[in-house]
C-alpha cells in the first residue's frame, strides 16, 4: 500500500489535530481487535461503538476545553465507562454555576416576540449539543455554531479516511 | 426650569422643591460657562446634588436634557450643569447604568448614553458632550460636534457589550451631523439607527411631558415598537440582536439556509446537527469493514486491515461490492438489520432533512461499488454527480428502513464523488 502523504495543511488546524488523533485511536482499536470475531452483530456493534467513541473523543480532545460542548463531551466520555453514575447532574450543576458567570440573565423561553426563539426548539437544540442543557440561548447558539463546524470537520476526515482505505 | 422640576417631582416628591432651586441657580449662574472653576455656586450644592442625583440620576439627566428642546434656546445652562456633575456623579451613574437603572424613566437610555460618554472621555472636554447632545445653539454645537465624533469613535475596553450599540447611537448622531441647529430636528429625522430613534423618542417624551403642567405626574407615552426606552426592553432588544447575529452566523454554516424566520431557521439547525451526528455514526459503522484505521502512523497495519475486510465485519463492504441481491446473504442481512436498527432512531429526521434537499446517504463502499458500474444501470446515471435521487426511483429496498442516500455536502466539500458516504442498500 502506497504511503499516504497528507496534504500540506496547517498542522495546528482543527482538522489536522482531529485527523491525527483519530487515526491513532483507530490504529489502537485495530490492534486490540481479535481477528475473527466480528461477524456477530454484537461484535459489530461493539466495534462501532468503540470507533464512534474514538471519533468523539478525538474531536473533543482536539478542541480541548475551550468550548463548553467539548468539556461536556469529555466529561461524558470519562464517566461513562465507569458506570452510570449520576455524575452528569453534578456536571450540569457545576456548569450552570460556571455559565452563570458569563451568560446573560435572560431565559430563552420567551415566545411571541419578533425574532425571539421559542423555547421548545431551543430545548431540542440543547439535547443535541452536548452540554447544552445549562446554557442560555445566546451561548447555546454560539456553541452550536462551533459544534457544527467540528462535526463537519469530523465527517470530512472520516469520509476521507474511509474513502481512502476502502478498496 | 419647570420641566426639570416636574421630572424631579415625578421621581421623588421629597426632593422636589429643593431640586428646583439649585438647578435654577445653577442654570442661571452657570449660564454660558463651561469652565468648572467658574462654576462656584455648584460647589455648595455638591452634596445636595449628590443626594438628589444618586437615586434620580436618570431623572435629573432627563431634566437637564429636556430644556434643550428647540423652544428653549437658553439651555446651555443645564448642559453646563450636566457636565459639571461628571466628576461627582460619574461613579454613581456608572453604577446605575450597570444596575440597569431601577428607574423606568423614559430618558434612561439617553442618560446611559451620556453616562457612557462621560466614562469614555473623562479628561476631555466632557462638557462638550451634553452640549452637543442636546444643544440647540449653533455655535457651541458645531464646536463640540467634533468631540462627540471623537467620543463615539473611542471605544472603552471595559464597557459592556451594550456599549457597541451606544457607540452606534453616537455614530448615528454624528452622522446625522448635528447640524448645530435644532437637536430635536435631528431626532425627528430617523437617520440615526434604532437607538437614535430611541433617544428621539426620549426627547419627544420629555418634551411632550414638559409641555404639560408641572403638577401632573410623568406621562408615559407608549413607545413605538422597537423604540422602547425602558432599560429592560433595551436589554431585551440588545439580547435579541445578539441572538440574531448568532443566527446569521449559523445560517452560513448550515446549508440551504434561506432564513425566513427564526423558528424555521432553528429547525434547520436542529435538523442539520442531527444529520451530522447521524453521519458520524454511519461513518463509524462503515469503517468496520476495515477501511479502518490503517493509520499512516503505523506502518505494519495494512495487511491486518486487509485481513479484516474479509471478515464478517466487512459484510457491508461485501454487500457493496457489487452484490445487489444482498438479501439472500444472511450475514449481510444481519448486518443490514443491525445498521438499520442503529440508524432507525435518527433516521426519521435525517431522512426528512435529506429528502427535503433531494439528498441521500450512501455507504462509502457502495460508492466504490457504484463507480464500478454495477449499479449504473439501476441508479441514476449521474453517479458522479453530487446528487443521488432518492430510493424510490430504482429498486424497492429489501430492507424497509434502508434507503439509498448520498450526501451532497460530502461531494461538495470534497469536490469529488468518491467522498460520498454511506449506507448501504442497493
Amino acid at each position: 500500500m502506497n504511503k499516504y502523504n497528507p496534504p500540506r495543511m496547517n498542522p495546528s488546524s482543527l482538522r489536522s489535530r482531529f485527523a491525527t488523533r483519530f487515526l491513532r485511536s483507530l490504529s489502537e482499536i485495530n490492534a486490540q481487535k481479535p481477528t475473527a470475531s466480528s461477524s456477530s452483530p454484537t461484535e459489530i456493534f461493539r466495534r462501532y461503538r468503540r470507533i464512534k467513541v474514538a471519533a468523539d473523543k478525538s474531536m473533543a480532545y482536539s478542541v480541548r476545553s475551550r468550548r463548553t460542548w467539548s468539556r461536556a463531551m469529555l466529561w461524558k466520555l470519562r464517566t461513562r465507562p465507569c458506570g452510570r453514575r449520576s455524575v452528569k447532574t453534578s456536571t450540569i450543576v457545576r456548569k450552570t454555576r460556571h455559565e452563570k458567570q458569563n451568560k446573560n440573565t435572560t431565559t430563552a423561553t420567551t415566545t411571541g416576540e419578533d425574532g425571539v426563539v421559542s423555547g421548545v426548539e431551543a430545548d431540542e437544540l440543547r439535547e443535541l449539543v452536548p452540554g447544552g442543557e445549562a446554557m442560555d440561548l445566546y451561548n447555546l447558539l454560539d456553541e452550536t455554531a462551533h459544534y457544527i463546524k467540528c462535526l463537519t470537520t469530523q465527517v470530512q476526515v472520516m469520509k476521507k479516511i474511509a474513502d481512502f482505505y476502502s478498496p | 426650569m419647570q420641566p426639570c422640576s416636574r421630572e424631579m417631582q415625578a421621581m421623588n416628591p421629597l426632593l422636589n422643591p429643593a431640586q428646583q432651586i439649585p438647578l435654577q441657580d445653577l442654570q442661571s449662574t452657570a449660564h454660558q460657562q463651561i469652565q468648572n472653576p467658574h462654576f462656584d455656586p455648584t460647589s455648595s450644592h455638591d452634596d445636595f446634588l449628590e443626594q438628589m442625583l444618586s437615586p434620580l440620576s436618570s431623572c435629573s439627566w432627563s431634566d437637564l436634557k429636556s430644556p434643550w428642546d428647540p423652544p428653549k434656546s437658553d439651555d446651555t445652562g443645564p448642559s453646563n450643569v450636566g457636565f459639571h456633575y461628571d466628576e461627582i456623579l460619574a461613579s454613581k451613574l456608572r453604577q446605575h447604568q450597570i444596575n440597569g437603572g431601577g428607574v423606568s424613566s423614559p430618558a434612561t437610555a439617553a442618560i446611559k448614553m451620556m453616562t457612557q460618554q462621560q466614562m469614555l472621555l473623562p479628561g476631555r472636554g466632557v462638557a462638550a458632550m451634553p452640549l452637543s447632545l442636546g444643544t440647540s445653539g449653533g455655535a457651541a454645537g458645531s464646536h463640540h460636534q467634533n468631540d462627540i465624533v471623537d467620543g463615539s469613535s473611542f471605544k472603552s475596553p471595559n464597557q459592556q457589550g451594550g456599549e457597541g450599540s451606544m457607540q452606534s447611537l453616537y455614530n448615528g448622531f454624528s452622522d446625522g451631523s448635528l447640524p448645530g441647529t435644532n437637536q430635536t430636528q435631528h431626532f425627528h429625522h430617523p437617520q440615526a439607527p434604532n437607538f437614535g430613534a430611541t433617544a428621539g423618542t426620549v426627547m419627544k417624551q420629555s418634551q411632550a411631558s414638559g409641555s404639560t403642567t408641572p403638577a401632573q405626574p410623568k406621562q408615559r407615552v407608549r413607545a413605538r415598537r422597537g423604540q422602547a426606552t425602558d432599560p429592560h426592553s433595551i436589554a431585551e432588544r440588545l439580547r435579541r440582536e445578539r441572538i440574531a447575529e448568532r443566527m446569521k452566523a449559523l445560517q452560513e454554516l448550515v446549508p440551504n439556509a434561506n432564513k425566513t424566520d427564526k423558528a424555521s431557521m432553528l429547525d434547520e439547525i436542529i435538523d442539520y446537527v442531527k444529520f451530522l451526528q447521524l453521519q458520524v455514526k454511519v461513518l463509524s459503522m462503515s469503517r468496520l469493514g476495515g477501511a479502518a484505521a490503517v493509520a499512516p502512523l503505523v506502518a505494519d497495519m495494512p495487511s491486518e486491515g486487509g485481513g479484516d475486510c474479509a471478515n464478517g465485519g466487512g459484510s457491508i463492504q461485501r454487500n457493496s461490492n457489487g452484490n445487489q441481491t444482498s438479501a439472500d446473504n444472511d450475514s449481510v442481512t444481519v448486518t443490514e438489520h443491525q445498521v438499520a436498527k442503529l440508524m432507525e432512531e435518527d433516521m426519521g429526521s435525517a431522512m426528512q432533512y435529506l429528502q427535503g434537499k433531494g439528498l441521500c446517504l450512501m455507504p462509502i463502499s457502495l460508492a466504490t461499488a457504484i463507480s464500478t458500474a454495477t449499479c449504473h444501470s439501476r441508479m441514476n446515471p449521474n453517479k458522479g454527480g453530487p446528487l443521488l435521487q432518492s430510493n424510490g426511483e430504482g429498486q424497492g429496498p429489501s430492507s424497509p428502513s434502508m434507503s439509498v442516500l448520498s450526501v451532497q455536502s460530502a461531494t461538495r466539500a470534497n469536490g469529488g464523488l468518491d467522498g460520498s458516504a454511506s449506507v448501504s442498500k442497493p
